[in-house]
């Protein structure tokens, strides 16, 4: 088997201009519940964005400085934003059962991409620097180190922390978020539940 | 199935409309935009500065002392934690989580070593009597440490239960007399210590492998027993008052801990000593479940007996009704009678007689999926 060929073909039958930019859908698009992924994907993009200009001038500028606090507000109310759209689209395609038709894979990176938002968002808190921060590592420290976390994680560290935060947690999630991406736009949308019969016979047939 | 046809977009089986993909995601990014924007220049964020061991010092000096005896003598929380600090107080460790066998805590031994009488007394004053040349400081620690381990425990014991009984005069403590040794002379330049705001830095030289770095582990961990509880019930900061799942008031806080957050408002991760590992390893398999959801029997099939989804596609189904892409289709009555079974009784008539999208009808042969087998009803 050749690696590369085999590598060429899968991006290139999965990669299409037509998948990844697609200018038309089908019909039955048609609900409030299609935005959520799209505001999801946005909240995420201001996240990202003013935690680079954060980074940028160091961990205790934004306790100190207005432009600091202004920016280390419109990261919060960001962070705030997507975790409402992405619940939505969360508990949205549940409903859809959107891991229907091969799309299961999609399903499992969305829910990893979840995961690790918790944990990226937990180590933000604890980045804070204020008495939230300092409360919530040192109660925190008994459920880490109880959970057997604590020979790679210590999370009264802030640099470790910090770290974590800033590079290796984004970078996993949006590994994660852009596979997702490329997942939902390979396979389209999941089509509308039919009567179960007409499944069955689909089944039965394929 | 061939290998074209798994990456097939296979939604294209359906009738299509426009569809700006570009002009949607900037739209959006516009919205989302302008709304943080706004949001944060009006409402902020929270912040509540951090308590330093100097305040407490100040307000509480006899807190600060009774936690130094706690680190002196091994009575305290972290004298006696285990790992990944130490391996207790004398080989006797306060509480190791476990449940049953399966104990991952103490895995990896004592990576971030603590041994508090040093961490948290003897080095830090040590470090002052040479900063401020003090002789009977100096003298103090060195008769301390040579002395017994009974006799140095009698001195604490008895220190401690004089403690009980201090008083604040003009900032200092004043506790009846007894044989302390040299350890009423130890706390008392402990306190002044803390009250100059030293102590933190003296902790936080400790635990960085130099000076000029960021691991504050033994700093909060002298902070984190009663003095940052006693604050932070104040504010119901507490585990069992939620504490975690909210923020300051008023501010939403990280809301989306609280199925786990629940888990310590109820038993065993409310009373379990090995609270914090169940609810760990509770929402571990919780979260795996989520992720496995496309593959667990039953559970995959549940949003299909849930009528949700036909709210959310109800433009399609009422267009298959409309368009009366059901009326050749020999399935009609039995799909009709699904969905307007006992389930949907009250609910609106207008709901579709039927789900089935592969009758010819309307829309003709793009309602055929071309590698499904499946061909138009005749």
């Amino acid at each position: 088997m050749n690696w590369t060929k085999s590598m060429r073909t899968t991006v290139t039958e999965k990669l299409t201009w037509d998948n990844l930019l697609p200018s038309e859908q089908p019909i039955y698009v048609s609900s409030l519940v299609y935005s959520f992924g799209v505001f999801t994907l946005s909240s995420l993009v201001f996240t990202i964005m003013s935690g680079v200009i954060m980074a940028a001038y160091g961990p205790t500028w934004y306790q100190y400085s207005a432009a600091g606090a202004f920016f280390r507000s419109v990261h919060f109310w960001s962070v705030q934003a997507f975790f409402f759209f992405m619940t939505m689209h969360l508990v949205g395609q549940f409903f859809m059962g959107s891991w229907r038709e091969g799309r299961a894979m999609t399903w499992v990176l969305g829910a990893l991409s979840f995961g690790v938002s918790v944990i990226t968002a937990f180590t933000g808190y604890l980045s804070r620097g204020d008495f939230f921060s300092q409360w919530n590592q040192v109660q925190s420290k008994d459920a880490f180190n109880g959970a057997g976390l604590d020979g790679f994680l210590n999370i009264l560290n802030n640099g470790q922390v910090y770290g974590l935060h800033i590079a290796v947690l984004p970078l996993i999630l949006i590994v994660l978020v852009g596979w997702h991406m490329v997942a939902v736009r390979a396979k389209g949308v999941v089509p509308p539940y039919q009567a179960a019969h007409v499944q069955k016979k689909e089944g039965e047939k394929r | 199935m061939t290998r074209k046809a798994h990456f097939e977009r296979n939604t294209l089986r359906f009738p299509q409309k426009d569809f700006d993909m570009v002009k949607e995601g900037i739209v959006s990014l516009g919205i989302v935009g302008v709304a943080v924007v706004i949001v944060a220049a009006i409402f902020g964020a929270p912040y509540r500065p951090a308590i330093t061991n100097q305040e407490i010092a100040n307000q509480k000096p006899i807190l600060v002392m009774q936690t130094a005896m706690g680190d002196l003598d091994g009575q305290g929380e972290m004298a006696a934690y285990g790992p990944p600090y130490n391996n207790g107080w004398h080989g006797v460790a306060q509480n190791i989580q476990s449940i049953g066998p399966f104990s991952p805590q103490t895995w990896w031994g004592t990576p971030y070593h603590l041994y508090t009488p040093n961490a948290d007394v003897i080095t830090p004053l040590t470090m002052l009597a040479t900063a401020s040349n003090n002789s009977a400081l100096q003298a103090a620690i060195q008769t301390y440490n040579a002395a017994s381990y009974t006799q140095q425990q009698a001195w604490d014991n008895n220190f401690t239960n004089a403690l009980n009984k201090a008083t604040v005069q003009n900032g200092q403590v004043v506790v009846p007399s007894g044989q302390y040794g040299p350890v009423q002379l130890m706390m008392n330049d402990e306190l002044a210590l803390a009250k100059s705001g030293l102590l933190s830095g003296a902790l936080d030289r400790e635990t960085n492998n130099g000076v000029y770095r960021w691991n504050i582990q033994n700093d909060l961990l002298f902070l984190q027993g009663p003095a940052l509880h006693q604050y932070a019930k104040t504010i119901d900061m507490k585990g069992g008052q939620w504490g975690i799942n909210h923020d300051e008031q008023a501010y939403p806080g990280p809301w989306w801990l609280t199925p786990y957050t629940f888990l310590y408002q109820v038993p065993p991760g409310s009373t379990s000593p090995s609270g914090d590992e169940i609810v760990a390893y509770t929402i571990a398999v919780l979260f795996g479940l989520l992720i496995l959801l496309p593959f667990i029997p039953g559970l995959n099939k549940l949003p299909r007996v849930l009528p949700v989804h036909r709210a959310i596609w109800r433009d399609w189904y009422k267009r298959l009704e409309t368009t009366n892409a059901c009326a050749s289709c020999p399935l009609a009555t039995s799909c009709n009678k699904e969905f307007h079974g006992p389930m949907t009784a009250a609910a609106d008539h207008k709901i579709p007689a039927c789900y089935d999208q592969t009758t010819s009808g309307a829309e003709g042969s793009r309602f055929v999926s071309q590698d499904s087998g499946i061909q138009p009803h005749a």
